[in-house]
């Protein structure tokens, strides 16, 4: 393969990703390396090592449950968020479709506003509308919050996609039904991708609007913030570092799955 | 085998009529249900239209501009939870930042703030987006974003407070230069700007970071070998072929950083200083403060909501010229 | 227009209801799975799990706890749901009583309904501070006050708090700006919980102004302004500060912790508070909650575990034999510094509270 991006300055380029990883990874490091600290408070240098944070949070079942019900709630959100988000963006970049550029800043509001204002605002609105708090308006909220990133992010690679792409499969005889599922969509992926990263982050790391939409089970990061109300301790670290450990596996083996069936 | 099945499948219906597919899109599109359902209105015109218009539409109406609308109505009410008598409705609360000096500093703090933080965090993270899109080998892609993306599953308050660990006065800077002999007294990192855009950066570069990668990876890499075939140098192609078609990428990302930047309040109150105190800080002080300050909040916040969404639509229009219809 | 509401109601509710459905039961707990529950917004660890079991066998209440990890979120959650309240009982702190009381949010304790209400320890079960037009608002839990913090190793000792303008101490200093603005009223000789000022608004406006351009003139003493006891405490770990004005409970926490920290009240006094548990105003649980606060005051390892995890004192009688000798060090202070404690009074909220906030904005814009 004959390129010319050779002569851009590769290595520049690789020493600014490898700077920026470490700019990323290097802070948090040290945070996991401190749940080995034997001491009530987070602090330098770790001059005592020990496992029993581990031991502990592992036997926590509040924790375990906690991780659970994020969890669920950040996957039910993902699924309504991406639907919700592609077809709002879908109608955003219909030819001829007025007041665009109106529709595209409404769609963009829960994102601009505070995450307490939000909060509250959507806590006396499902009052005025008799919604119970619980598991379902935690998600309807988080819902909401997470419909703008991917407006943005599918309307960013639906606005690049050639017009030719669709027409043609519809030239061929499929309907519009089709030729979404088997052009639109294919084409969107690596934006619905990112899309949906942002709605399980935003939706799985939330804590004001889940404290106020919710009911009495506890999330991860509500857990984690009455925690931290406490006391900085080396248990929360132990916490986040099982986290991390869990999403980073997961990610690995997804990728190890893409791979295989790519290679197959 | 399940692929075998469903050829079958699609290549006896083939012979009746229409397209054919495989998979279970073929199934799908086969059977009686699809066409009395999904069918009817993919094949009509004015259905399909009203389908694309009433999700989004109720959606929005309902969910984004209801709850708007209470905090809309708080904002011009004089007292919230209303008084006995009933409320009383009045421009007063946004009066109030008009007629005191004293929030108007930390509302352009807050913008130039949100500025700064969007434009930094574009020209350190476009090199590695780019990188990842156009140098990594396709095949390592996913590995090079994953390295990227894991950080940011430990939570923004943990984040936030390994930010405050790696730079306080016995933080990991500060104790590793004192080990090597470098400082013998502390260098001041934390509390302060810098501090503060340090940590916004470290939570939010994502937003920028994502979109970017999607629209520079889409970049044809011939188009980008056909202008140096022609004789441009690196800085030239960069200029303008890959920065104008990456073009999209950088309006949404910056959109979303600015966006998600004017508001955070969480990470400047634990990692400002007592000179940066930003404009959702002084919002959220009047929603936690011990007085009843909500209407005088949800005024607040709704100036806020209008200037940034309007600034957002001004960059998208000047940046974004005609090509981008949207704003 | 009533229609279309109505159907969007439905609509909404039904959207809301199914995604509820669709949770594995396995992973939600049915809301409502026992007839009789009592739900309480609280701070983590302040009640036991053990005494959560041991209640709910033996009266077949159901506990279900929501952790909260700081005051103005509950009174806005408490704001938002109006006369529906999904809580019994709340968490509050002395420096918001008042707010929760004006607002309607709280009902006032019948002590009667109380069987174990003699338990209180005696400095507590009449508090004034607790009590507002001659009904008693909430079971008293801990006390705390407003300490001058200092570390040890770096600092000399100080009776006064003159200490946190000292030059020595330039940038290395802290505080909750709502609650020094009050202390720095007291080192200034005017009163900083306004209760002599009633009616006098010039004279509260004057004293309010005094404290709040010396703060503002002596900015350059402060490293960080700060909310929660958790970040001042981390900052006196970091060393990123020596001297703050703390409230008891974090920097006794850090005493216990083995730290070089001294907790003081300095010759010109300062404020103290109570934290109490609160029955909420059409609470739906409201005889479960009495039957949760009389249980809770029959045990003195309640208020150990409570003590032990915000490091307050606690207002129970006895607790003081369930605490070890560390525990118990970290909260004494000879008596004649305990005499300089004022404690917050129920008197005149309304101009401190507005006055405070005000002057808070102006210092930190500034």
């Amino acid at each position: 393969m004959r390129s010319y991006f050779s002569d851009i300055p590769k290595t520049a380029l690789q020493a600014s990703y490898w700077l920026f990883v470490i700019y990323l990874l290097l802070p948090l490091a040290l945070m996991m390396a401190i749940s080995f600290k034997d001491a009530n408070f987070v602090a330098f240098p770790i001059d005592k090592w020990t496992l029993k944070w581990y031991a502990q949070v592992l036997q926590d079942r509040q924790f375990l449950e906690a991780c659970l019900y994020s969890i669920f709630i950040a996957l039910m959100t993902t699924l309504f968020a991406t639907i919700v988000g592609v077809w709002i963006a879908l109608l955003i970049s219909t030819e001829g479709m007025i007041a665009r550029s109106v529709i595209f800043a409404l769609a963009c509001l829960p994102a601009v506003v505070p995450g307490l204002i939000n909060a509250i605002s959507m806590r006396i609105f499902i009052r005025v509308l008799d919604i119970p708090t619980g598991t379902g308006a935690i998600i309807l909220g988080h819902t909401v919050h997470a419909v703008p990133f991917v407006v943005i992010m599918v309307l960013t690679r639906l606005r690049s996609m050639p017009n030719n792409l669709v027409d043609a499969a519809r030239d061929l005889g499929a309907d519009s039904f089709v030729a979404f599922m088997r052009v639109t969509l294919p084409y969107l992926a690596p934006a619905l991708a990112g899309g949906m990263v942002f709605c399980v982050l935003t939706s799985i790391d939330d804590f004001v609007r889940t404290f106020f939409l919710g009911g009495y089970q506890t999330t991860l990061p509500m857990l984690i913030f009455a925690k931290v109300q406490g006391g900085m301790s080396p248990e929360i670290n132990a916490m986040a570092t099982l986290v991390l450990i869990v999403t980073a596996a997961i990610g690995l083996y997804a990728e190890h799955l893409t791979r295989r069936s790519r290679t197959r | 085998m399940m692929v075998d099945s469903s050829m079958t499948e699609t290549a006896k219906a083939s012979q009746r009529a229409g397209p054919s597919y495989a998979g279970w899109i073929g199934k799908l599109v086969n059977s009686p249900l699809y066409a009395a359902t999904i069918g009817l209105v993919a094949n009509s015109r004015m259905a399909r239209l009203g389908l694309l218009l009433a999700i989004p539409l109720i959606w929005i109406i309902g969910l984004h501009i209801g709850p708007i609308y209470q905090m809309a109505r708080i904002s011009v009410m004089d007292n919230y939870p209303p008084s006995a008598e009933g409320a009383v409705y009045t421009l007063d609360n946004y009066r109030l930042f008009f007629r005191e000096p004293l929030y108007f500093m930390p509302f352009l703090r807050s913008i130039i703030f949100a500025v700064c933080v969007t434009a930094t965090t574009l020209i350190v993270v476009y090199p590695v987006a780019y990188y990842v899109a156009k140098v990594v080998k396709p095949e390592n892609r996913t590995r090079a974003l994953l390295l990227l993306l894991t950080p940011f599953w430990a939570g923004e308050l943990i984040r936030t407070f390994s930010v405050i660990m790696f730079l306080a006065n016995r933080g990991a800077v500060n104790v590793f230069l004192r080990e090597i002999g470098l400082i013998d007294r502390p260098i001041i990192l934390l509390y302060n700007y810098f501090s503060l855009s340090f940590g916004v950066i470290y939570l939010i570069s994502l937003f920028m970071l994502l979109p970017l990668y999607s629209a520079i990876e889409k970049i044809p890499t011939s188009l980008v070998d056909a202008a140096a075939d022609l004789g441009a140098g690196p800085w030239q192609r960069f200029r303008r072929v890959i920065l104008p078609l990456s073009k999209d990428g950088i309006i949404s990302g910056c959109s979303l950083v600015y966006l998600t930047s004017i508001g955070v309040f969480a990470a400047p109150l634990l990692l400002g200083g007592p000179n940066s105190t930003i404009f959702p800080e002084i919002i959220a002080s009047l929603f936690h403060g011990s007085s009843d300050k909500w209407p005088e909040g949800a005024a607040f916040s709704m100036l806020m909501l209008a200037v940034s969404l309007s600034t957002v639509g001004l960059f998208m229009r000047v940046v974004g010229g005609r090509s981008v219809k949207l704003m | 227009m009533r229609d279309f509401t109505q159907t969007r109601r439905s609509t909404l509710k039904m959207l809301a209801a199914g995604t509820g459905i669709l949770a594995a039961p396995s992973i939600v707990r049915p809301a409502m799975a026992q007839s009789k529950v009592v739900n309480i917004t609280t701070y983590d660890k302040f009640v036991p799990q053990s005494f959560i079991d041991q209640f709910q066998k033996d009266t077949g209440i159901e506990v279900r706890i929501r952790l909260t990890d700081d005051q103005g979120k509950q009174y806005n959650l408490l704001a938002a749901e109006g006369n529906a309240p999904s809580t019994d009982i709340v968490t509050v702190t002395g420096h918001r009583l008042s707010q929760f009381i004006t607002s309607n949010l709280l009902s006032p304790l019948d002590t009667g309904r109380i069987g174990n209400w003699n338990k209180l320890a005696p400095a507590y079960a009449g508090a004034p501070q607790l009590t507002i037009d001659g009904k008693t608002y909430g079971v008293p839990l801990l006390a705390g006050f407003e300490g001058l913090v200092r570390n040890t190793d770096y600092t000399k000792a100080s009776d006064s708090w003159e200490i946190m303008f000292d030059e020595e101490y330039k940038e290395l200093t802290s505080y909750i700006v709502s609650d020094f603005l009050s202390i720095v009223m007291r080192y200034q000789g005017s009163d900083g919980d306004y209760v002599t000022y009633e009616g006098k608004d010039a004279i509260a406006q004057e004293a309010t102004n005094k404290a709040r351009d010396y703060l503002i003139a002596q900015k350059g003493q402060v490293r960080k302004y700060y909310d929660a006891g958790s970040e001042v405490q981390q900052m006196f770990v970091n060393e990123d500060i020596y001297v703050a004005q703390a409230w008891s409970g974090p920097a006794a926490k850090l005493i216990m912790d083995g730290h070089p920290i001294e907790l003081s009240i300095p010759k010109e006094g300062t404020y103290g508070f109570l934290y109490s548990f609160n029955v909420v105003n059409n609470a739906p649980n409201a005889e479960a909650a009495y039957t949760f606060l009389n249980a809770i005051m029959a045990s003195p390892e309640i208020g150990a575990a409570m003590t032990r995890q915000s490091g307050f004192a606690s207002a129970f009688a006895g607790v003081d034999t369930v605490l070890d000798e560390k525990e118990r060090a970290a909260m004494t202070l000879p008596d004649e510094q305990m005499q300089r404690i004022q404690f917050f009074s129920s008197k005149n909220r309304k101009m401190k509270n507005d006055m405070i906030d005000k002057a808070t904005a102006e210092v930190k814009a500034g």
